[in-house]
């Protein structure tokens, strides 16, 4: 009789509040709105101590960082639901930035260049290849992202091709193409890009709700938008899900993993040269060293959002949530004039946080 | 798993305790006066650390607040903190850019913002179309100055017989800092080989990308190249423990007018270049005004904001100097490097 009352009290969430609580956070954690309420409640929690921090100048600065990393995260996302990791991406930017800059800039300064291995070949005094023709800017944006989906091709098919495990791949890629990237330029910026090309990285400091528009918000969402269609409604997604879920369960099925691993590294290769073009555009200039420091954001804010590092979970729209919360943590640290080091002790912590959490979610399904 | 959610429990209201006291805190940092951005890339050389010393100190002094933002020598970061401050309101904007290509994407920020800005010692490229205070050395002409005494003593040298061959250790040439000591250098050189022909070699260009390792490892390439330079000029002193670990094994640290000394020259002035050219290692050094370059950036600045200017264009000229082992009896003390070593910040250091 007593061990019935017992049951019951614990069934019964008015009776122990404990329990309702923890079935609630169970629920939050859940959730695939987890990390949005979490930024909101974030957000508000800090309106009334942070000066400004709702002002529409500093929400249209926050939502200007968010669409080039989202860009690079959507491609991010797609190697890690097939279980793998792309640590490439930045040194794909970097290549991007510099062969697209090499074939748009309309003045090259020899002092700065005469010894780079582009010199005289597409990059003279009088800028790139096609320095003035109406081509420029289209030519140099298909440069990037060929670029990009040629490095992603590589990556995939090492991976692939000859089951190399992804981390050490795209590591020596990484290291490879950002030691290309700055040998091609001697570690110059190339200058002088067409205003064509500057203006899809710019954003507004108005303060007013055109500052929202912008080049890299119809980019982003786009991108973001033709990302979700082909995870939620293509075979190929359908196929990704498969593969990081159990690569081989998936081979016995019939899906050709192989091609669909080279593909998935494809685009993430130019979802990076897309992040390329944006952030390329922002500093005015081909950098070699562009988005040098960008991984950890990258990989943060993906993992933040709820995409599996073990794969076969993930979405496009966790991503946006990651990218937005990574974006106002970074924003309302700096707002608060927290030290540069501490932001970065903090945004560690919390991408820590988030791999915890991803262990927690899975124990949690596999109970439920 | 109970105890996990009481943790993740726990971890949330400590996450809200640690918020709230970072809000508390910059309630109290806050002022009802001026408050400044003050935006640098790193704080790698002594040069920037006494120049940031000096601006963050005077500024405090005055009652203003100051925001500081380090870059990390990543230009995208350091353009969201400049844009974060500005959404913060700040009166003005200091900044040491990561490059002379991101000065100017930054300078065009301020302006969109109506901001006043100041650049610190390394100006946006030449072609920039923003509006800013700069205050630069003028590098070209310093370096210049160095390099002829560097040239005399190699004269005198040459004097004994044979040729003089130099090296120059370049700076990254994407600032336009390192592009004016590298002409500094080649004009002084063309010169020298007008005057006197046949006693230069064709100089050695060494790329540091102001980088210690990079300098290193390419210096100790050169030298295993050509073991016979004897004649190096540095564009910054900072390079000067990568200089001297390279030429310490190859018997070639010796101090000046003893045999196998190498004639050496650098440009900024720290307190590391002070101690070497008292200890006769150096020969000379060419002298940026740190504190003429810091006060005046600041002066102008508020200044600006004063006069409810938004967007200032100005640019002050830092004439400097070149210490030598002449004069360093009568203008030591005009070189801020020797000023931190007379107050003991090498000691500090150790």
């Amino acid at each position: 009789m007593a061990a019935q009352n017992e049951t019951v009290k614990t069934n019964n969430p008015a009776a122990n509040p404990v329990a309702a609580v923890g079935r609630l956070l169970r629920r939050l954690l859940l959730s695939e709105y987890f990390v949005l309420i979490l930024s909101i409640v974030y957000f508000i929690a800090l309106l009334p101590f942070v000066n400004r921090l709702g002002s529409i100048r500093n929400l249209s600065v926050i939502f200007s960082n968010v669409w080039p990393l989202l860009t690079v995260a959507i491609g991010q996302t797609f190697i890690l639901i097939i279980g793998g990791i792309d640590l490439s991406q930045t040194a794909i930017m970097a290549m991007s930035s510099v062969l697209g800059a090499a074939f748009m800039s309309s003045a090259a300064d020899p002092l700065l260049f005469d010894k780079s291995p582009l010199w005289g070949i597409i990059l003279s005094e009088k800028g790139g290849l096609l320095a003035g023709s109406p081509l420029a800017v289209p030519v140099g944006i298909g440069v990037m992202l060929l670029v990009g989906v040629a490095i992603g091709a590589l990556n995939g098919f090492a991976v692939a091709r000859f089951r190399m495990p992804p981390f050490m791949v795209t590591l020596v890629t990484l290291s490879f193409f950002s030691a290309f990237a700055i040998l091609l330029t001697r570690s110059e910026n190339i200058r002088n890009l067409p205003p064509e090309f500057l203006i899809l990285g710019k954003t507004s400091l108005r303060a007013d709700l055109s500052s929202f528009l912008s080049w890299s918000l119809g980019i982003g969402v786009g991108l973001a938008v033709v990302a979700q269609i082909i995870l939620s409604r293509t075979k190929f997604g359908r196929w990704l899900y498969a593969i990081g879920t159990n690569q081989r369960a998936a081979l016995i099925s019939g899906v050709p993993t192989q091609r669909i691993i080279i593909l998935a590294y494809m685009f993430s290769g130019f979802c990076a040269a897309v992040g390329s073009i944006l952030y390329s555009s922002r500093l005015e200039g081909g950098r070699p060293t562009l988005a040098q420091n960008l991984l950890l954001d990258v990989v943060g804010a993906t993992v933040i959002g709820g995409t599996s590092l073990f794969g076969g979970k993930g979405k496009v729209l966790w991503t946006l949530f990651g990218v937005l919360f990574f974006v106002l943590l970074s924003n309302t640290l700096n707002l608060l004039n927290v030290s540069t080091f501490t932001i970065d002790i903090v945004k560690g912590s919390v991408i820590l946080a988030a791999a915890l959490l991803d262990v927690l979610r899975i124990r949690l399904l596999a109970r439920s | 798993m109970t105890k996990f959610i009481r943790l993740s429990v726990l971890s949330a209201f400590c996450l809200a305790l640690l918020v709230t006291s970072f809000s508390v805190t910059q309630r109290v940092s806050a002022q009802s006066g001026k408050k400044i951005c003050f935006a640098y890339q790193d704080l790698e050389t002594q040069f920037w650390v006494a120049g940031h010393q000096a601006i963050v100190d005077t500024l405090k002094a005055k009652g203003i607040e100051v925001i500081e933002r380090n870059g990390n020598q990543d230009a995208n970061k350091q353009l969201e903190q400049v844009k974060d401050c500005i959404t913060q309101g700040v009166d003005g904007i200091i900044i040491i850019p990561q490059d002379s290509a991101s000065a100017v994407t930054i300078a065009a920020a301020a302006n969109e913002a109506n901001i006043p800005i100041a650049v610190f010692n390394r100006p946006p490229s030449s072609d920039s179309k923003a509006k800013h205070l700069v205050v630069v050395a003028d590098n070209q002409v310093i370096a210049k100055t160095a390099v002829d005494f560097m040239v005399q003593r190699a004269v005198r040298q040459g004097e004994l017989g044979g040729q003089v061959t130099p090296l120059i250790m370049v700076g990254d040439l994407g600032d336009t800092n390192a592009v004016g000591r590298l002409n500094g250098f080649k004009q002084s050189m063309a010169e020298a080989d007008k005057k006197y022909p046949g006693l230069f070699k064709k100089a050695i260009e060494v790329p540091t990308k102001w980088d210690a390792n990079t300098g290193l490892a390419n210096l100790q390439a050169a030298m295993k190249a050509n073991p016979d330079v004897d004649f190096i000029f540095t564009s910054s002193d900072f390079l000067f423990p990568q200089i001297q670990a390279v030429l310490e094994p190859l018997g070639k640290w010796v101090t000046s007018g003893k045999k196998g000394h190498v004639i050496l020259g650098g440009l900024d002035g720290d307190a590391g270049a002070c101690k070497l050219m008292k200890d006769g290692y150096l020969d000379t050094t060419g002298v940026q005004d740190l504190y003429f370059e810091a006060n005046s950036a600041m002066d102008a600045l508020l200044q600006a904001i004063a006069n409810k200017e938004t967007q200032p264009n100005k640019i002050i000229p830092d004439p400097g100097f070149a210490l030598t082992q002449e004069n360093i009896g009568t203008r030591e003390m005009d070189m801020w490097g020797c000023k931190l070593l007379a107050a003991g910040f090498l000691d500090k250091k150790k």
